[in-house]
């Protein structure tokens, strides 16, 4: 599988049905605590990934490591490796816009900008400077068609995204994100401050990124794992315990924890 | 101490515990103690509301006597003048009055207010804002709270070190180099033509204004700016925007609101600001400055300037005169609160948020 665009530009060799994003070493240490202990794992190309594991194992810090929102809080120390498509996510030059342009993330809870539902669409390509002037409306009209969102909004498009439902805003977000282009999509728990029909929604809309994007799922909920998910990779207390293709890693597990895990008993 | 468990990754303690809801008491419960402190805490709590009463009412009625001397040109006249306190010729009007030559006109004054007041305001808002969102962006978070300190200490400063600052220093350093500069803008700008003068002057006082209401509207900014959802940030941050665009796009609109009340907060300062306005405005009084440099004056300088003299008036209508002042001065200071109140209200009320207009 090859993603679209994008890799040939930064010259990177496109092996098909390889790791789109590969963590090794990872350490992640907060001022008080070691949150990750070396974390080691890939990301298929084109695949998702579900990222599973008890509160506080160290889903949501793996995943904010890969498009580097750590930096932005002071005493978050990042050691080990993380390469996308090959380039080192960390290295001194790399262009962090760049890469969070490529690295695109929805968040536990959706947070539109407090900007017309239009602009929401726009703005990032905007920054980006990705549109021409005059297709902005097509593209936006097009996400949003994409995400299911067109119906709801067409007619108030110029208006605050806060007067939709919470679902309704996760799908914006979606669409906000999908608008720049992304290989990777990291997704932290998108679903859960949802109801049911726009989780439904949104499992839907990571199905049909197969292929095209490489997905980041961090999930709780292991039946949605099941439903959505290629690849499992189960966490504990900052380690990897076992990273496996789905139907392996819930018929099979490799590991008595996963077993135990998988089974709602303490682990 | 260690009863509270340490609040994670900040190293610091937990809150406080929760404020618990008041308990209601019957009469019945309370015993004779509890009655007296009620009654003693019902006094205090009643006093300012008292004061501020009387204080209001006395100065209306002081003012009566001036307003009915001079009627609508009290608003209107330019002309602000006692009259000939020296000699005992009276002079009536509208069945008041008042020494001879005696004439309120408080135009100027009141042009004087708004106009040093708006200035002051429309160049602190954008300072305010903008050393707000580079001290919270730029700064690292540790120096953060340093550099506020510095914020605070600026308000504290009394308006007359302010004014004999502004008089001594900063008047005759902006006439010597900056307003040369500005009056260039003459050119295009009417109100900018004709001499700089020497630095006292409208534009000199409203710049002492904007230093002592930018601490105002930037620490109540900081706060605001601080009290953002750090996710809602992070959204642009991971969409790639830089700093600068995730304040433009989600930190400024959060706080649009805040912002035009906390400028009202600095305004409502600039307004009433009277000391060092008087040392640094020339104190003009009769007639409108002929140009943003030029002297002027204002209700609050002019009370002060003109109590002294006001005192020796043995018909007592230069008081009046002077609490009809401080009356418009109460008036519009009421008002434009009001007014701003509503505005806010208007804004936000029918849009359900904030809606920004983007980069």
């Amino acid at each position: 599988m090859l993603t679209e665009g994008g890799t040939s530009r930064i010259g990177s060799p496109q092996l098909a049905g390889g790791a789109a994003v590969e963590v090794s070493g990872l350490r992640v240490r907060s001022a008080s605590r070691e949150i990750l202990k070396g974390v080691s794992a890939g990301f298929a190309r084109g695949r998702v990934t579900a990222v599973i594991g008890p509160t506080g194992c160290g889903k949501t810090t793996l995943l904010r490591s890969l498009n580097r929102l750590h930096d932005q809080r002071p005493g978050m120390r990042v050691e080990g490796e993380i390469l996308l498509e090959g380039q080192s996510v960390y290295s001194r030059g790399r262009d962090v816009r760049e890469l969070r342009r490529r690295i695109g993330m929805l968040f536990q809870r959706p947070n539109p900008f407090p900007q017309s539902i239009r602009e929401n669409v726009a703005l990032g390509a905007r920054v980006h400077g990705l549109w021409r002037r005059e297709e902005v409306d097509r593209r936006v009209e097009e996400l949003l068609r994409r995400v299911g969102l067109w119906d709801a909004v067409h007619d108030r498009l110029g208006s605050s995204p806060f007067a939709l439902s919470g679902g309704q805003q996760q799908l914006l977000c979606m669409a906000r994100a999908l608008a720049v282009g992304p290989q990777v999509l990291l997704l932290d728990e998108p679903t859960s401050a949802l109801d049911p029909h726009s989780t439904a929604r949104i499992e839907e809309l990571i199905g049909s990124l197969r292929e095209r994007i490489t997905v980041v799922f961090v999930t709780h909920n292991l039946q949605q794992a099941a439903r959505c998910a290629d690849e499992v990779l189960f966490l504990l207390a900052g380690e990897v315990v076992e990273q496996a293709p789905v139907a392996e890693f819930f018929q099979r597990p490799a590991d008595l924890r996963s077993r135990a895990y998988i089974e709602g008993k303490p682990v | 101490m260690s009863f509270f468990p340490a609040a994670q990754g900040t190293g610091r303690r937990a809150g406080p515990l929760p404020i618990r809801r008041p308990v209601r008491l019957r009469d019945a419960d309370l015993t004779r103690r509890d009655r007296l402190v009620r009654s003693g805490l019902l006094l205090a709590a009643g006093i300012p509301t008292a004061m501020l009463v009387l204080i209001a009412a006395e100065m209306v009625v002081q003012s009566v006597p001036a307003f009915r001397y001079a009627g609508w040109g009290f608003f209107t006249g330019r002309v602000f003048s006692f009259g000939n306190l020296y000699v005992t010729k009276l002079q009536v009007q509208n069945g008041v009055s008042a020494p001879h030559g005696a004439t309120y006109g408080a135009f100027t004054f009141i042009f004087g207010t708004l106009a040093s007041s708006v200035i002051a305001l429309v160049v602190a808002l954008p300072l305010a804002v903008g050393a707000v969102l580079a001290l919270t962006e730029r700064v690292p978070v540790r120096l953060q709270s340093t550099v506020s300190i510095f914020f605070e200490l600026l308000a504290g400063i009394p308006s007359v070190v302010y004014g004999f600052w502004g008089i001594l220093v900063l008047g005759p350093l902006l006439a010597a180099h900056l307003y040369p500069v500005l009056g260039r803008l003459g050119a295009v700008v009417p109100f900018f033509r004709g001499p700089v003068g020497y630095g006292e002057g409208l534009l000199t006082a409203s710049l002492i204004l904007t230093l002592m209401i930018v601490p105002i509207i930037a620490t109540t900014t900081r706060e605001l700016v601080r009290g953002v959802p750090i996710l809602a940030k992070e959204g642009a941050l991971a969409l790639g925007m830089t700093r600068y665009e995730t304040a433009r796009v989600v930190t400024l609109p959060y706080v649009r609101r805040g912002i035009w009340a906390a400028a009202l907060l600095g305004w409502a300062r600039a307004l009433g600001e009277t000391m060092a306005v008087l040392l640094v405005s020339g104190n003009l009084l009769n007639g409108l400055p002929a140009n943003i440099f030029s002297p002027f004056s204002t209700m609050a300088a002019t009370i002060v300037a003109m109590l002294d003299s006001a005192l020796t008036d043995a018909t007592g209508m230069a008081v009046h005169a002077l609490a009809a002042l401080g009356v418009v001065l109460l008036v519009i200071t009421v008002v434009t609160n009001l007014l701003g109140r509503l505005i806010i209200r208007r804004v936000t009320g029918g849009a359900v948020l904030p809606v920004g207009r983007g980069i």
